[in-house]
């Protein structure tokens, strides 16, 4: 099953996540401002929220990996060096 | 990649050089005080402008190079970088993106000597120096097109803690670690849905202190910029302006783009229409992407259309 990690401290409250995920895995805590994974079953692996996410505050796990039609690929094999 | 080990009997020896760049990186890393002494113990600084006098390039393990290859004597300096150290690193945003200096790409070589030197109306001369100047070239170029890097820590500067951490990775024989946050994600402003329906600029009223910039109708580069910097700005109360370069969606995929992405936020936040955004970006492109256009991740992207964007911008004008 896909795990989905959300990094707290780097959320900044948008909603973006839950506006965009097609399955509704997520809601939000209104107390806190920070969107919280609550149906992880649900999720398609369809990485949206991942690219939204104003942080990068997402981390998805057991997830198949589709790859995109246009990609650099000159820039992704730099990418492993980056620090 | 040459990994390093370092041991009590044997310092691991670093090389650093400077080409077309404003010194920030290397004076970060001064200004860190009696902190760099701790660092001293285990590296030895060799070649180093700001901090000993070595002029020739001896053997080191570790090269740190910052700036852009803008003249003859950087590609010269960078070949020689190349040639003493066994691991090249790209140091701060003009040494992986060509930087501020990079921005030198959408202006002739003729037209750029002209405004510093020719018709520059703060100064008497009006003439190019000719004596004691290394030759410029055509145009600005990121590092790794002339020789070959082995890792890259984009950040203008990065801030010293990242430098260090590069440095340990180096020195524990670690892999490196990319990390795929952003500006936002160590910015503390709270990102609301207003009905805020006009973008401001920069200098436009007093921005709230505890709600994200895009809310307020501000834009802010946060969420498309790689951190590398400890979110200052926006802690300090102003918009972040990407000064670390894009995030790797943004480099790695031709259709993401630093103006769609931020008005795909924005837009969602507020009321304002995502193609005013986008506009608005296009309109000022030559600061919003000021940092990275002489890359070609984002100077050839095909929706990278900076020359019409001038053209437009400098229409209104007239
Ligand atoms: S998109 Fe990211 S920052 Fe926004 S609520 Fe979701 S996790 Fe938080
Ligand atoms: S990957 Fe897709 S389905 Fe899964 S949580 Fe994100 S938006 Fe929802
Ligand atoms: S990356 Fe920024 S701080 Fe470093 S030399 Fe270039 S302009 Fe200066
Ligand atoms: S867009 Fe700017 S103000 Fe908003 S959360 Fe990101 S860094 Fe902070
Ligand atoms: S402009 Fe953005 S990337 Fe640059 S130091 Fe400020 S917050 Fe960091």
């Amino acid at each position: 099953m896909i795990h989905i990690t959300i990094h707290d401290k780097a959320c900044r409250g948008c909603q973006l996540c839950l506006d965009i995920c097609p399955t509704n895995v997520f809601t939000f805590d209104a107390a806190a401002a920070k969107a919280t994974v609550a149906h992880e079953e649900d999720c398609i692996g369809c990485l949206s929220c991942s690219y939204l996410c104003p942080s990068g505050a997402f981390r998805h796990e057991e997830h198949r990996i589709v790859k995109n039609f246009y990609r650099d690929c000159e820039f992704l094999s730099r990418m492993e060096k980056f620090l | 990649m040459a990994h390093t080990h370092t041991s009590k009997t044997d310092p691991v020896t670093i090389n650093t050089e400077w080409l077309s760049d404003c010194s920030g990186c290397h004076v970060a890393i001064v200004d860190m005080h009696e902190k760099l002494l701790n660092v001293l113990e285990t590296v030895q600084i060799l070649h180093c402008p700001v901090l000993t006098d070595i002029k020739d390039y001896p053997k080191a393990k570790i090269g740190l190079v910052s700036g852009a290859i803008r003249t003859e004597h950087d590609r010269h300096a960078a070949e020689e970088m190349r040639k003493s150290c066994d691991v090249i690193i790209a140091w701060g945003t003009c040494a992986v993106y060509g930087g501020i200096a990079g921005a030198g790409i959408v202006h002739t070589q003729e037209e750029i000597f002209d405004t510093v030197y020719g018709n520059n109306k703060t100064t008497i001369t009006h003439a190019a120096p000719s004596a004691e100047i290394s030759p410029f070239e055509q145009v600005v170029t990121p590092i790794d097109e002339v020789i070959g890097v082995d890792l890259y820590l984009p950040g203008c500067p990065p801030h010293p803690a990242f430098v260090f951490d590069a440095l340990l990775t180096l020195l524990e024989g670690r892999a490196p670690k990319a990390t795929k946050e952003t500006v936002c994600a160590r910015c503390t402003r709270t990102m609301k849905r207003t009905g805020v329906t006009k973008i401001k600029k920069n200098f436009d009223g007093v921005p709230e202190r505890d709600v994200c910039f895009l809310s307020q109708g501000y834009i802010c580069l946060g969420s498309v910029t790689l951190d590398r910097c400890m979110s200052p700005c926006p802690a300090n109360g102003t918009m972040c302006t990407g000064c670390a370069g894009a995030t790797m969606q943004i480099l790695t995929e031709p259709n993401r783009d630093i103006r769609t992405e931020v008005a795909d936020r924005m837009s969602r936040m507020t009321s304002i229409n995502r193609d005013e955004i986008i506009s608005e970006i296009e309109y000022s492109a030559k600061s919003h992407y000021s940092y990275t256009m002489a890359a070609k991740m984002i100077g050839k992207k095909p929706t990278f259309l900076i020359n019409k964007w001038i053209a437009n911008t400098e229409a209104e004008y007239e």
